[in-house]
């Protein structure tokens, strides 16, 4: 990893009227990462990016793309950027490849000859020459793809590239989005699939209603994920959370009409024994969420702060803490 | 969430309010600026020289070559009677029209003039007179009578 | 996907370039580009090739009806083949002019926000000042090639079908064929003034609005309502102020002693119409949050 940062932002923010989008938010993505934002709908992701893009103004602080910012050097600093905002859009009247020597022109410095190979990237040669409008969405959203490949980008930014696309789509997607990042470039990835991301992220930024909830690793977020619960239904569950009071490395709460049960294995194998032989009978015995989605839910649930002291966590360092919120 | 306070409705109201007034003033300001285009000056002058013309050529194709000093023609317009002023556009421009024909009597033609804003006016003239709208020429065909109905442009700053 | 897809991830050794500083392209080069894309519509053609059709067909239209005599030159048709494109530019100049140009102005703008497309535009490595100036030359070089189409359709096929017979004047003069050909080009081109001035009216309702309807029909509503505005009397100054005044200015061409006041006049006020609707479209652009498409 080197020193200098793709892209630095501090104390971003931008309201729309009453509604602040993205509230003093900093993050770093250095060159050659691999790094996601996450969050659910709303949370200020998108606008985010749109700042990065220039789209959008920022209302206040900071933000520099490999150390150019827009009020001070236009659109150089674009040079080296790619990408798409939300689904990529097109001029349905032209073909797909008139469309990319548009955009290709406007880029400005793309060799001849660039434009069918990245349709060939994407899978599209044999129906470049068709009419976007009869485009289906995933043949858009490889379009897009090959638009931000046409010159060598430095950074790849992409907005939830598999959004509404099939599975065989997101599986091709998240494949392509791999290579790409294997290949050294820079990639920003946003989405608000956690899955996606602990895949194919090194670094991440998880917003929530335009705030930084977490920002860091996945590695350490790993680790300061809750374990992963076991979701228990039984015939008398007021009776079977009674019997694991007071008991050590486990814990059991109630959700969602179920009882979720967290512990070694060898804890909740001994309490599943222990039930049974009171004579309450085990009806469903299942893994609940990975423990990334969980954590993530956690952190971007709406409501009073939802912050590491709330999750149950039998057994770990109750000091542990995240590092992120506002800088 | 942030709730951060929005600019007072007032004010914000205030730059497009600014904006109309100020668009109202300019409309305002130029329609009470400047004289008008249409005057009974420019009427007359405009309509002397063309009579003058169309008559000639109305004589050529009746067959008799007209010299064009000799017309003479000087025309008197009013509007609208002694109390309309003789400014502006309008139907109801008449303008009376002294000339000697081609024998060499002296006539008086009324011509009913529609002046429209753009400085231009149509001249019907009189029937009688000066022939209906078509006139036999010198081997007896019908062809328009450029007298009976003719286009006058002047200029609105001469 | 391609399981060569790595090796296309990066040009190929065929098309690499000097690694140099990136070079960007320039409002040129989107000028261009901006005409590809018009070209390509519907509508880019078809009002051309109706501009270019429909003169001859009026032609034929008139000859068997009576000489309409409700606009200027329109009861000399018969007469002389230099009157029709003047009826014609009489007509244009009332209903035709502001629509011919709005047609693609009004939605040169407007149009990217229907598709979507500003965030695909915006995000390669032109300023929106570019883009800006850009469109509105390819709109202004639609708006030129349209009138030269009208201009020459017109003349060349009244020229051929009635004839080049001596055109009465606006004075009753006689205006010998030469140089009534010269006059009737020169009236046409004295038109490109308001024309550029209602290209940059639709371009400023085409960026306000976002909106290709209000961008097309926005000109064509203004003018018609600046034309009756004009044509009522006692305004004083208003109608010298007004983008439809121009667009008669040649009557100044046609008398025995032609005047040049209103086209010098109408050409300045063009000029400022245009300026003052570019600024304010323009400054509108540039400000604007692109949240949408």
């Amino acid at each position: 990893m080197t020193n200098s940062l793709a892209v630095r932002a501090e104390g971003l923010t931008k309201r729309y009227g009453p509604l602040t989008a993205v509230d003093g938010i900093s993050v770093q993505v250095g060159e050659g990462e691999v790094y996601g934002i996450l969050g659910p709908n709303g949370a200020g992701k998108t606008t985010f990016l749109r700042m990065l893009f220039g789209l959008v103004r920022p209302d206040a602080g900071v933000l520099e793309v490999f150390g150019r910012t827009w009020s001070r050097d236009g659109t150089a600093t674009l040079d080296g950027v790619s990408g798409f905002i939300e689904s990529p859009r097109f001029y349905p009247y032209l073909s797909g490849r008139r469309n990319l020597q548009v955009l290709a022109g406007l880029d400005g410095g793309v060799p001849a000859g660039r434009v069918a190979e990245v349709l060939d990237v994407v899978d599209l040669t044999g129906r470049e020459d068709e009419k976007v409008a009869g485009y289906s969405f995933g043949m858009r959203q490889r379009l897009g793809v090959a638009a931000s490949l046409l010159r060598e980008p430095r950074l790849l930014v992409l907005d939830e590239p598999a959004n509404g696309l099939d599975p065989a789509g997101i599986r091709d997607m998240r494949a392509l989005v791999g290579r790409l990042a294997a290949s050294g470039l820079t990639v920003l990835l946003s989405s608000h699939d956690m899955d996606e991301v602990e895949q194919i992220c090194d670094n991440v930024t998880i917003m929530k209603q335009g705030s930084v909830a977490y920002h860091g690793g996945i590695a350490d977020l790993r680790r300061q994920a809750p374990p992963q619960a076991h979701l228990l239904t039984t015939s008398d569950d007021d009776a079977a959370a009674a019997l694991a009071a007071g008991r050590p490395q486990l814990s059991v709460t109630a959700s969602q009409g179920r009882l979720a049960v967290r512990g070694t294995q060898s804890a909740v194998d001994f309490y599943v024994s222990t039930i049974v032989r009171s004579g309450i009978a085990v009806r469903s015995l299942t893994l609940g969420e990975a423990p990334l989605e969980a954590l993530f839910f956690l952190l971007t649930e709406s409501g009073p702060e939802s912050g590491p002291e709330s999750w149950p966590r039998p057994g770990l360092d109750p000091a542990a803490s995240v590092a992120g919120g506002r800088a | 969430m942030t709730v951060t306070t929005s600019l007072p409705s007032a004010r914000r109201c205030l730059a497009p309010a600014a904006g109309v007034l100020a668009v109202v003033g300019l409309v305002v300001g130029l329609t009470a600026a400047g004289s008008p285009d249409v005057t009974r000056a420019r009427v007359e002058r405009s309509l002397t020289p063309s009579f003058t013309r169309l008559y000639v050529d109305q004589q050529r194709v009746l067959g008799h070559e007209v010299p064009a000093a000799s017309v003479a023609a000087r025309s008197a317009c009013d509007r609208g009677g002694p109390q309309v002023a003789d400014v502006g556009a309008g139907a109801d421009w008449i303008c009376l029209v002294d000339f000697t024909d081609q024998t060499g009597v002296h006539q008086q033609g009324k011509f009913e003039l529609q002046v429209h804003a753009n400085a231009c006016y149509t001249a019907a003239g009189p029937a009688k007179l000066l022939g209906g709208f078509t006139i036999p020429d010198t081997r007896g065909r019908d062809v328009t009578n450029p007298l009976s109905a003719f286009d006058v442009c002047f200029d609105p700053d001469a | 996907m391609s399981t060569d897809a790595a090796r296309g991830i990066r040009p190929g050794p065929g098309t690499r370039r000097a690694a140099a500083a990136p070079r960007r392209a320039g409002t040129w080069a989107a000028y261009r580009w901006e005409l590809v894309k018009l070209a390509a519509l519907v509508r880019t053609r078809a009002t051309l090739a109706t501009v270019l059709v429909l003169p001859p067909l009026v032609v034929l239209l008139l000859r068997g009806q009576r000489a309409p005599a409700d606009t200027l030159f329109g009861r000399h048709v018969h007469d002389s083949g230099f009157a029709v494109p003047l009826l014609l530019l009489g007509f244009a100049a009332q209903y035709v002019f502001p629509l011919l140009t709005s047609v693609v102005a009004g939605d040169v703008f407007a149009g990217e926000d229907q598709h979507g497309t500003w965030k695909t535009l915006l995000t390669r490595s032109v300023s929106r000042s570019q883009v800006f100036w850009a469109k509105t030359g390819a709109a202004v070089t639609f708006a030129a090639a349209a009138l030269v189409l009208l201009t020459a359709s017109s003349t060349v096929a009244s020229v051929l079908l009635v004839g080049h017979q001596p055109l009465t004047g606006l004075s009753g003069q006689s205006i010998p064929a030469p140089h009534a050909a010269v006059l009737v080009v020169g009236a046409w081109a004295s038109t490109a003034f308001p024309l550029l001035g209602f290209t940059a009216l639709a371009i400023l309702l085409s960026v306000r609005t976002r909106n290709p309807a209000l961008g097309v029909v926005g000109p064509v509503v203004l003018g018609l309502l600046m034309g009756l505005a004009g044509s009522l009397g006692g305004t004083g100054w208003l109608r010298r102020a007004l983008l439809s005044t121009p667009l008669e200015a040649w009557h100044g061409l046609f008398t025995a002693t032609p005047f040049a006041g209103p086209l010098v006049q109408g050409a300045v006020v063009s000029l400022l119409w245009t300026a003052a609707c570019l600024a304010a479209a323009h400054r509108s652009l540039c400000r604007r949050d692109i949240t949408g498409g």
